[in-house]
């Protein structure tokens, strides 16, 4: 991806509505055209981003990232990148159906209804949350990668038996359901997308609900930690470019695997370099772009595209930011898990 | 003439310097706190207490006075881990516990790294602190890891590196507390200067250091933070907790601001580092 590319829609996604982005987006040729009728030509004026006293961009407030939209664009939908209103509202109806009766159907094996109740995620109106490549989808995985990711699935091959997937020890369980941490930067996520951002002079701080994190991003221009300390969540260095906030994200660990709850391909983070940009769209949405590069992993660059909403009933104020204690409530979990591996175990030892 | 000068400037400052800690050993911070003014966060009238803090004293081994004292390890670790010596947090020295509950302390520390074989065990047994739980109020000021203040005009928010504990204080409202948690319900105001916080709604389960002394969820907790430097704050706690004391008592200490340049907050996501602390006998016990 071109450096100029990811510019042109930095600078255009904040001055339009989002579905006259896809608009205007270099579509490579063979994309359809945008139809007549779509709301390009209404594009809302320009929104006036507030300032803290000491005079920064205000982009403070709760926010939550939880959308409808999947992070890769559906096979079904290949070649089209945005929905109409109607497509959108249809899905919008299909999705929150489709979660209605995972819960109903499912009472004894996953959450209930109350752990949902809070995403009232809407589509963003595209097609997937990737808007590069223009595919909507991930890049081709790097040999190194594929190589590594045959090896992992092997290794939780060999901890199967019949159906049961073994938790001999607490290794045996992802480190997001061991409450150690959760990969970086969040995309999806089913519960629990609440953030807050607070700005103080120097500092940017964001506040993640799920696992509690918080990210001090420091303002003043000071080098990356060195090499040889990797966080779990990264190290952030944050500037201001105009009214966008673009914060430099690296020394992230090799032992940051994402799993299941990341759509990263559940490898090692390394040598991920992360570029974000937030903007305030509008007194309600804070847009979201967030370039990932690794060249172990992927082999280019891709950016996704996630408005953070400020107007979602569930995340009005920061008291809806509740505590999120999740190793405190993990003992039973890991008794039952690995006295259930030992029982299997001993099962298929006497046959 | 250069030299002599410089010198007698520098023995001026040192002589302020005793001035002071005298004056402070005699009469308390109070004092020190009526002669500074912090500065103000800007578009509030409120000090700006932003910054990274951190305690610099043995409380988290024991709040009330102990002597130095060896590893629970020592075979293993030689004297890293050991206790240091401190005089204590506790106005009065002493925590005026009901019988039962001293008794019940004694017993916190005696089985303070008990392995946890059962989760009813897990649930009453143990120094939190090993388990990498939540630590609760006040123990998180002075776990002896360093915190962040993250003062805004509207909010403070609270981001200690010790478990990536979090807690959020209202300063413009007060909305209440839906359940009890971890790290309780914090609501803000000012005293002046001082940044009060009223915390309620914690659960049991955190202890106020290593030596087993603990609380039950009626505690109450009420926090002093008072600006006495560019360096400083005075950090004062008042306990109360009718299940557990026959009296509300008071912790104090000072808070010193991290100063290095290049200062920020770090991890320290110790959940790896409690698991086979806490799971390590469910694999042994039954998994040869």
């Amino acid at each position: 991806m071109s450096h100029r590319f990811f510019e042109r829609i930095c600078s255009l996604l904040p001055a339009a509505a989002l579905l006259t982005l896809s608009a205007q987006v270099p579509a490579a040729g063979q994309q359809p055209a945008p139809k007549a009728g779509q709301p390009a030509a209404n594009a809302p004026a320009r929104f006036t981003v507030p300032r803290t006293a000491w005079g920064d961009p205000d982009l403070q407030g709760v926010y939550t990232f939880a959308t409808l939209t999947p992070f890769q664009r559906p096979a079904a939908q290949a070649g089209k990148d945005v929905l109409s209103e109607e497509e959108q509202k249809a899905l919008e109806e299909q999705l929150k159906k489709k979660q209605e009766e995972n819960i109903a159907t499912n009472e004894h094996f996953s959450y209930n209804a109350l752990w949902f109740a809070s995403d009232e995620g809407r589509p963003t109106g595209r097609t997937s949350i990737i808007i590069d490549p223009e595919d909507g989808r991930l890049p081709p995985m790097t040999e190194q990668a594929q190589k590594l990711r045959a090896e992992m699935q092997a290794k939780t091959a060999a901890k199967r038996i019949g159906k049961d997937q073994l938790v001999d020890t607490w290794e045996d369980i992802s480190l997001y359901n061991r409450c150690v941490s959760r990969p970086m930067p969040r995309v999806t996520q089913e519960y629990n997308q609440g953030v807050q951002i607070l700005q103080t002079p120097g500092f940017v701080t964001i506040f993640y609900e799920s696992m509690h994190d918080v990210r001090s991003i420091p303002l003043d221009g000071r080098p990356h930690l060195d090499s040889s300390m990797r966080l779990w969540n990264g190290d952030s260095r944050g500037h201001w470019e105009g009214d966008t906030l673009v914060v430099d994200w690296t020394n992230f660990s090799d032992r940051q695997k994402s799993d299941g709850s990341a759509p990263f391909g559940g490898l090692p983070q390394g040598n991920m370099h992360v570029t974000e940009r937030f903007r305030k769209a509008n007194a309600n949405t804070l847009d979201y772009i967030v370039t990932v590069e690794d060249p172990t992993v992927w082999t280019r660059p891709f950016t996704f595209y996630l408005p953070w909403r400020g107007d979602d009933p569930t995340y009005l104020g920061p008291d809806d930011l509740f505590e999120y204690a999740c190793h405190e409530g993990n003992y039973r979990m890991m008794e039952n898990s690995i006295t259930a591996a030992q029982a299997v175990r001993a099962k298929a030892e006497k046959k | 003439m250069q030299e002599p000068c410089r010198l007698s400037t520098a023995v001026r400052i040192v002589l302020a310097v005793m001035v002071i800690v005298t004056w402070c050993a005699a009469d308390g911070f109070g004092q020190v706190q009526a002669g500074y003014k912090a500065p103000r966060l800007a578009g509030t009238q409120h000090p700006d207490l932003n910054g990274i803090w951190q305690a610099l004293n043995s409380a988290n081994y024991d709040i009330e006075p102990h002597a130095a004292a060896p590893s629970p390890f020592p075979a293993l670790m030689g004297t890293i881990g050991a206790q240091p010596a401190g005089q204590g947090v506790v106005e009065g020295g002493r925590i005026p516990y009901q019988p039962w509950a001293l008794a019940k302390k004694k017993e916190n520390f005696e089985k303070r790294l008990a392995r946890p074989t059962t989760h009813e065990l897990n649930e009453t047994t143990g120094d939190p602190e090993a388990k990498c739980y939540l630590p609760g109020i006040p123990r998180a000021t002075y776990i002896g890891l360093p915190f962040q203040i993250i003062e805004t005009g509207s909010q403070i928010l609270i981001s200690y590196e010790f478990a990536s504990a979090t807690r959020m204080v209202y300063m413009d409202r007060k909305p209440e507390a839906p359940a009890n948690s971890w790290m309780g319900w914090s609501i803000g105001s000012w005293d002046g200067d001082t940044l009060v916080i009223d915390v309620t709604a914690q659960n049991d389960k955190t202890w106020f250091d290593r030596a087993g002394n603990f609380h039950s969820d009626a505690v109450h907790v009420v926090e002093r933070y008072t600006p006495v430097s560019p360096y400083h704050l005075m950090y004062e706690a008042t306990i109360e907790d009718p299940k557990v004391f026959t009296l509300p008592w008071k912790i104090r200490m000072p808070l010193y601001r991290r100063i290095e340049a290049n200062i920020q907050p770090l991890e320290f996501k110790c959940v790896e580092f409690s698991e086979e602390f806490i799971y390590g006998s469910l694999v042994n016990k039954r998994g040869q």
